[in-house]
């Protein structure tokens, strides 16, 4: 068996464009007021491969763009119409560049 | 020189180069626009390349030498394994008439393989008459399709530049903006459309490797898991070898996945404990973790239509793509329909004609190639595979067999049949099971 990685652990072994970089753009926006208000399951703090959506200690969704792997999955999940999505600009965002893909 | 282009191809995965490979063979002037750093750095696939279009793409690929190659190994043992959570029975599958040329099945890694392949277009490229007037441009993301006054698709746009064309083939994968944008497909797309994929590549030495699945360096194993795998989502599970490395992961249905309230990597984890996959990954380092969405491969969510005037879709951008358990076929489906959207580019350009009526050639290309005669004849395959039955029960029911059938111990050994109707009663009924076998005879 492989040691077994957090996901955490996991997420490290993938490589990201503008790594360095601080001020990125986000190519995601969420609002989060839906998320905290009116929707029933706020499935994207699960289903998120990369753990992007996040809960507070108060208890309430918030999103963080930086592990984000472009997957799609929070694209199709979300059915409360609280995600934008778009692809990472090549210059300005985040994003990944798979060394196996 | 005319600074418009035959071609406009919107991405270079496999269905994107695919289609330049096809034009630069025949001399057209086209350009691709890919978003990653280079061809292959945004994708990720399991992933076996089914069928035999690359070596139409690249002639005798094989006889490149297999360290600067694009591809990892030759699939030439097959197996499928229903799994419980102790057990794991395999449909197992050897045969040296896999080691024919061409292969029928090459697992890749796609950062690799898609570069490689656009190193292939840019020689197609430069050997062709207008070596100068096509390009691969990578780094560039498309934000937008242009239409002229007729609402005909001319070009796109990419951030401040515009770049014009007589058409324009979309070849952007499942997360089809584009697609969506040209009002070829909704807005918003369901859970239920698609799925999502998880996976990890474990590094092993290539003789590990050949040791433990009895391969012998370039030969390797595709291996896809039912049941347990799955922690009862939907979906299935794989492992393939790759020269040093192995690809373990899970396609899991997004709805379910939902409604089940269930974390994709923690059901990735449980699967990797699993006895039968811990024995086959042992000693393994995890390199990369990887995930991205996957089409469910049924038809209803295709999109609309797949094409119109001056555009086609390609790829799993037009959700082309077959999962009806045994494998995953959605790269040689890109291939494949790259291809023919090519080749109507260039009968559009013989006929001066780049109209929806002009484009319709593809979808009837399409029609008649393997690929929508496989997806409209499996439809019902692909959907008894989404069936809740296929997550546990059968899975269950056929271990829990396997476990009876092969046991020998000191009571007397009751027939298989006896044994077969208790796994039944135990874990099925045999009402659900006739219902489900006159599907299933209905559909294979
Ligand atoms: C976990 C998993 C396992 C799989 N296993 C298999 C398997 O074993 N066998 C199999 O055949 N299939 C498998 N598939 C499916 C297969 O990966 C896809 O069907 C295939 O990659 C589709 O190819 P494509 O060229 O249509 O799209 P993609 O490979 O997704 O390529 C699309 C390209 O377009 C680019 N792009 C997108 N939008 C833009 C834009 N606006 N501007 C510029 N560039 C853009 C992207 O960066 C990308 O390079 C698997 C998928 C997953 C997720």
């Amino acid at each position: 068996m492989p040691e077994k990685k957090s996901l955490q652990e996991k997420l490290g072994t993938i490589n990201y464009r503008n790594q360095a970089k601080s001020d990125i753009k986000a190519h995601i926006s969420v609002d989060t007021d839906i998320c905290n208000s009116t929707c029933p399951h706020q499935c994207t703090t699960y289903v998120c491969p990369a753990d992007c959506y996040k809960i507070d200690e108060n208890g309430k969704v918030y999103f963080q763009v930086e592990d984000c792997i472009e997957c799609g999955t929070c694209l199709y999940a979300c059915d409360q119409g609280a995600v934008s999505w778009e692809f990472p600009d090549p210059e300005e965002g985040r994003g990944v560049n798979w060394n196996y893909g | 020189m005319d600074d418009k282009f035959d071609c406009i191809i919107v991405g270079g995965g496999i269905a994107g180069l695919s289609a330049a490979m096809e034009l630069a063979k025949n001399d057209m002037k086209f350009l691709l626009i890919e978003r990653g750093e280079f061809a292959g750095a945004k994708n990720v696939s399991g992933g076996v390349l089914w069928g035999t279009d690359l070596a139409r793409l690249v002639p005798e690929y094989w006889t490149e030498d297999p360290d600067e190659a694009g591809w990892e190994r030759f699939v030439n043992h097959r197996r499928l394994t229903f799994m419980d959570d102790q057990s794991a029975f395999s449909f197992d599958f050897k045969s040296d008439h896999f080691d024919a040329q061409p292969y029928k099945g090459l697992v890749v890694l796609r950062s690799k393989f898609d570069r490689w392949l656009a190193d292939k277009v840019q020689e197609a490229i430069d050997q062709s008459e207008v070596a100068m007037e096509s390009f691969l441009a990578t780094n560039i993301l498309v934000d937008k399709v242009l239409k002229d006054e007729n609402g005909k698709v001319n070009g796109i746009k990419a951030g401040e530049e515009e770049f014009f064309a007589d058409s324009v083939i979309i070849a952007e994968g499942v997360n089809n903006l584009l697609t969506r944008q040209v009002g070829l497909q909704d807005e918003y797309v369901p859970a239920d459309h698609v799925m999502t994929g998880v996976k990890e590549v474990i590094r092993m030495d290539r003789e590990t490797i050949d040791e433990r699945f009895q391969l012998d360096g370039l030969s390797g194993m595709s291996n896809e898991f039912l049941g347990y795998a799955t922690d009862g989502v939907e979906g299935g599970g794989f492992l393939y070898t790759n020269r040093a490395s192995l690809s373990v992961g899970l396609v899991l249905g997004l709805k379910d996945l939902r409604e089940k309230v269930k974390k994709p990597y923690d059901i990735l984890n449980k699967f990797k404990e699993h006895p039968a996959i811990a024995d086959m990954i042992r000693g393994g380092e995890v390199v990369e973790y990887s995930a991205h969405v996957v089409s469910s491969g049924d038809m209803r969510v295709m999109p609309e239509e797949i094409y119109a005037d001056g555009v086609m879709i390609a790829g799993e951008a037009a959700n082309l793509l077959m999962n009806a358990g045994k494998a995953i076929q959605g790269m040689d489906y890109a291939m494949r329909s790259g291809i023919l959207a090519a080749e109507t580019v260039m009968e559009a350009k013989e006929a001066g004609d780049f109209s929806k009526q002009q484009m319709k050639t593809y979808r009837d290309k399409l029609e008649e190639s393997y690929v929508l005669k496989d997806m409209r004849g499996f439809q019902g395959a692909v959907q008894t595979l989404h069936q809740p039955e296929m997550v546990d029960e059968i899975p269950d029911l056929v271990c829990d067999f396997g476990r009876k059938f092969f046991t020998v111990d000191d009571s007397p050994t009751p027939k298989a049949r006896k044994m077969f109707s208790e796994a039944v009663s135990k874990n099925s009924s045999w009402w659900n099971l006739m219902r489900l076998s006159l599907k299933a005879a209905k559909n294979l």
